[in-house]
């Protein structure tokens, strides 16, 4: 599976629409983020991690140290109010976005 | 929630990369797990996890970059800005000095204006507290009787309502007696004002001040350290008040003051006596307009009292300045503030502005590596937040200073219209930070915006050769100083007026003589007061008495004191002249004794002095009343009329002059002789070397005459001294001020012109070396010098021409063109500016062309 370079901001789309469906930690985020675009979308973690603390600085998500499913010690992270309102204007601005590179693409 | 991480993050760094070990850890397990699941070896799976994570640290680094960006790099910045600062010791002590006394001085003004003005009654919700006379609506205000007061109680228009009535109690601790103020209050006083706690004790309960217990009092901290020395079981002992031994229920701490700011002593009252009256103190409900409040007060008032049936409530506030010409005294000191603080400003402006061209090659070569205008601006402006933060510390010191300072300097007549106790409070602290602020961006916004301007090609290029000056940076330096001598200016001329005000106040002729006199205002007993005859002997009584005390050499007795406490006659005099007109005149009337001329030394200069044959139609006029109704003429066996009554002139008196800032406090006076004693008679003393203090004649009094009531003793000389107390402290606050300003403005000269010198050396070098004498030089700098002077005076003149408005109430025997007060601004002026570029024009022509051309 090649490695997929994306916008910054097509990643922290990516995280809060992950989140949005409940707290998980980096790896589950990962996970899943790969498992739904069928592998189609890898994340690497060197831009994970730094996302998601950047997310949580901005107040978009918050953190707790906790213990996961496995009884291990992980920082599960949850996302805030705040989080979900930047969701629904980025899913929009992300939809028209879209919809104008595929106008493009279907005229040429 | 992003602010407490990013603090969190900035506070425990190591905690967090900890954590974030943790988190990278856990992942690595699960990826080495799931790598496992998919059929890896164990060594294999933990490998690939690795691979895939990328470097561990790299990895922190850059969760540290994403979390504390901001706030680590403001931190990084003041840490930067500090370390920059401290290089220049002397810069540092200089800025933040000024910024210290500009920020301390406007606190201090605010305190005693929040004090006089805006607080001036420090309880609980102040604007709901009133003092409550009734009155009609032609004037004439009167105190209400118990029935009224519990009327109001009951009253929905009050949340509470209480009695204060001030008098003086005598004090006899151990051998020395002193007369101190005091009030008999209802016990519920205290908790209608709130937040009054009792240092030591307790306040009043309910049931002090009924029958058989009354000999409760409460006494204020200031009365119990100066006359009681602190005694540490005061509270449960007695001590003796007009003669009855009372015992001390509490202490009350020393900032409590009412109902007036003198106040040391409480007894408890309930109204009960059949002769009392209730002075009364009010909280309003808060739920109500105040109108309607007043009309159910009116109603009650009528019901409970016939007495009222005419009357209607007249509210006062509990303290504040209401005299306009104090108002406007303290609004011009508040006016000098703002202008001291625009000086420190602008000098503190001065210095970072030639700090930070200087540092132009720095900040070009940071632009070349990229950073930011906005990055720079930072930088910039970090520093002078540092110093605005060392500039507030050193503010609040300076103005707790200037605050005890004063506390001993601002004039009695203006703290007494005060309860606040004037002491910094939260609110003033509060006003410190807001004043570093408005410092921190008067000074430091303009000088960080011109210094980072810079083009990042300049610190490749060979800049800053010094050759001459950067013009920008030239032409606003010259403007701040110019500004600076421009509002010194304006203090120096305010200051200068204001005190010669005071001096010409000081030495106005009063007209008579006032070392060794004291005044002392009875109210006799009741059973004197309806018969002349018992008067005549007690008056005779009292005399010997008072002849008796130590050193008293003569005894006048009036009604009415000179030099300003005559009964007030306003209206339509007219002479016996032929054809004459009447004059519209306000004058004072005294009646008095033949010897009061002799005891004031006020010289009869026509006609003749009293004699006991003379009746009360017969009288002595002041000079100035001769003149406005006889002209050059003589009065003496002429007669004037007024309302109906006609006056025989017998004798001419020296006019008697009272200096005030109120010209109408200065009017001509007659004198009735002392025909018969009066209710209340006044007796003035003139003793030898002094008269006794006035608590000993208060004593004595008391002893031999019980039912003879002192209302009032005091000196002839602090009526002046007390009228001379505002415009001594105007004047020596705007003298201070005018000092700081020239001060500063002083050293911002130089500072600027030296500047200059220094940037100047190569010119100045090239100069001497084609033969300009260390003259030539000297003046080019001194020129500089001079332009700034004189415009600045121009200015500061134009200013305080627009300001002198303002002063022309507190002036006395000067006006606003007083020509002297200018040439001592014109020559204080020129003598400071001259001083302060006299160096930097030496140095300039000290320079050696062969020393400069070496440097190259």
């Amino acid at each position: 599976m090649p490695k997929t370079e994306y916008l910054q901001g097509a990643l922290d789309l990516l995280i809060l629409r992950t989140l949005a469906l409940g707290p998980n930690h980096g790896w589950g985020i990962q996970q899943r983020i790969r498992q739904v675009s069928d592998e189609a979308l890898a994340v690497s973690q060197g831009s994970l991690y730094p996302a998601l603390h950047r997310l949580e600085a901005a107040g978009l998500l918050s953190s707790e140290m906790s213990t996961s499913e496995n009884n291990r010690k992980a920082r599960i992270y949850s996302i805030t109010a705040a989080g979900r309102r930047r969701l629904t204007v980025e899913t929009e601005d992300w939809r028209q976005f879209a919809l104008a590179i595929r106008r493009l693409l279907q005229e040429g | 929630m992003a602010l407490i991480t990013t603090w969190r993050n900035l506070r425990q760094r190591r905690q967090a990369e900890r954590e974030f070990d943790d988190e990278a850890a856990f992942h690595l397990e699960m990826e080495t797990e799931a790598n496992i699941a998919r059929g890896m070896s164990r060594e294999d799976a933990r490998l690939t996890a690795l691979r895939s994570f990328g470097g561990v640290v790299q990895a922190r680094e850059n969760v540290r970059d994403a979390r504390a960006l901001r706030i680590e790099s403001l931190w990084l910045d003041a840490r930067y800005a500090a370390r920059a600062l401290m290089a220049q010791p002397r810069f540092i002590c200089a800025a933040a000095g000024m910024l210290a006394l500009a920020i301390g001085i406007s606190t201090a003004m605010f305190t005693i204006i929040d004090a006089l003005i805006l607080r001036p009654v420090p309880f609980r919700d102040p604007a709901q507290l009133a003092h409550i006379w009734m009155g009609t609506d032609r004037g004439g205000r009167t105190v209400v009787s118990p029935a009224v007061l519990n009327a109001w109680r009951e009253s929905a228009a009050f949340e509470a309502a209480e009695s204060a009535m001030p008098g003086t109690v005598l004090l006899q601790a151990g051998e020395t007696v002193v007369a101190r103020e005091s009030a008999t209050v209802t016990p519920g006083i205290f908790k209608m004002l709130s937040n009054v706690r009792a240092l030591r004790g307790r306040l009043f309960d309910p049931t002090d001040g009924r029958p058989g217990q009354t000999d409760r009092v409460l006494v204020s901290e200031t009365l119990w350290r100066t006359v009681y020395g602190s005694d540490p079981a005061f509270v449960g002992s007695s001590i003796t008040v007009d003669g009855n031994r009372l015992s001390v229920v509490g202490i009350l701490p020393s900032e409590f003051k009412f109902p007036s700011a003198r106040t040391v002593l409480w007894r408890p009252t309930d109204l009960a006596g059949s002769a009392d009256m209730a002075k009364a103190y009010v909280r309003f409900a808060a739920n109500m307009a105040r109108s309607d409040a007043l009309r159910l007060a009116t109603e009650a008032a009528r019901t409970a009292d016939g007495n009222n049936a005419q009357l209607r409530p007249w509210v006062y506030p509990l303290a504040g300045l209401t005299d306009t010409n104090a108002t406007q005294s303290v609004r011009v000191l508040a006016g000098g503030v703002v202008l001291v603080f625009l000086v420190l400003c602008a000098n503190v402006c001065g210095l970072l502005l030639a700090r930070l061209t200087a540092r132009r090659r720095e900040f070009a070569m940071r632009a070349a590596l990229g950073a930011s205008r906005g990055r720079l601006l930072r930088q910039a402006l970090a520093e002078s937040v540092v110093l605005a933060a060392a500039g507030m510390a050193g503010g609040a010191v300076v103005a707790w200073a200037f605050v005890s300072v004063s506390q001993q300097v601002i004039p009695e007549t203006l703290l007494l219209q005060t309860l606040n106790p004037l002491t910094l409070d939260a609110r003033a602290i509060l006003m410190t930070s807001a004043f570093g602020v408005v410092a921190i961006l008067v000074s430091g916004l303009l000088p960080a915006w011109l210094g980072t301007s810079v083009h990042a090609g300049d610190s490749l290029r060979v800049v800053d050769r010094g050759a001459t000056e950067a013009p920008a940076a030239r032409i606003i330096g010259r403007t701040l100083v110019t500004i600076e001598v421009a509002l010194a200016c304006t203090l120096l001329v305010g200051a200068t007026l204001l005190t010669r005000s005071f001096v010409k106040m000081s030495q106005a002729d009063r007209g008579l003589q006032t070392d060794g006199i004291t005044t002392v205002w009875l109210t006799l007993g009741s059973k004197a007061t309806t018969d002349p005859a018992a008067r005549t002997a007690l008056a005779r009584s009292l005399d010997d008495e008072l002849r008796q005390l130590p050193g008293v050499r003569q005894v006048a007795w009036s009604y009415g004191l000179p030099p300003h406490g005559g009964m007030l006659s306003f209206g339509d005099w007219i002479s016996d002249l032929p054809g004459a007109l009447p004059v519209n005149l306000t004058l004072e009337r005294y009646v008095v004794t033949p010897e009061l001329f002799a005891l004031y030394q006020i010289p009869i200069v026509r006609g003749r002095g009293f004699t006991s044959s003379d009746t009360f139609s017969n009288v002595i006029i002041s000079q100035a009343l001769a003149s406005r109704l006889w002209g050059e003429g003589d009065p003496v066996g002429h007669s004037f009329r007024f309302i109906g009554e006609t006056f025989y002139v017998v004798g001419v008196a020296r006019e008697i002059h009272f200096p005030s800032l109120d010209p109408r406090a200065d009017v001509p006076e007659f004198y009735h002789p002392y025909t018969e004693v009066s209710f209340t008679p006044m007796v003035s003393l003139r003793c030898e070397p002094g008269c006794p203090d006035t608590a000993v004649i208060r004593h004595r009094l008391a002893i031999s005459h019980p039912a003879v009531r002192v209302q009032a003793a005091d000196t002839v000389d602090s009526k002046y001294v007390a009228e001379l107390a505002r415009p001594r402290a105007a004047a020596a606050v705007a003298l201070t001020f005018a000092v700081f300003a020239l001060t500063a403005t002083a050293a911002g000269l130089f500072s600027v012109l030296s500047y200059a010198v220094t940037r100047r050396r190569r010119e100045f070098g090239i100069r001497t070396a084609l033969g300009a004498t260390p003259r030539r030089v000297r003046q080019v700098v001194l020129r500089d010098g001079l332009i700034v002077a004189t415009t600045g005076l121009a200015l500061g003149t134009l200013f305080a021409i627009t300001l002198s408005g303002a002063l022309r109430s507190l002036q006395y025997g000067v006006t606003s063109s007083d020509p002297l007060s200018w040439a001592i601004v014109l020559a204080v002026v020129a003598v400071t500016t001259l001083a302060a570029s006299w160096f930097p024009a030496r140095s300039a022509a000290r320079l050696d062309p062969l020393v400069l051309l070496r440097e190259e």
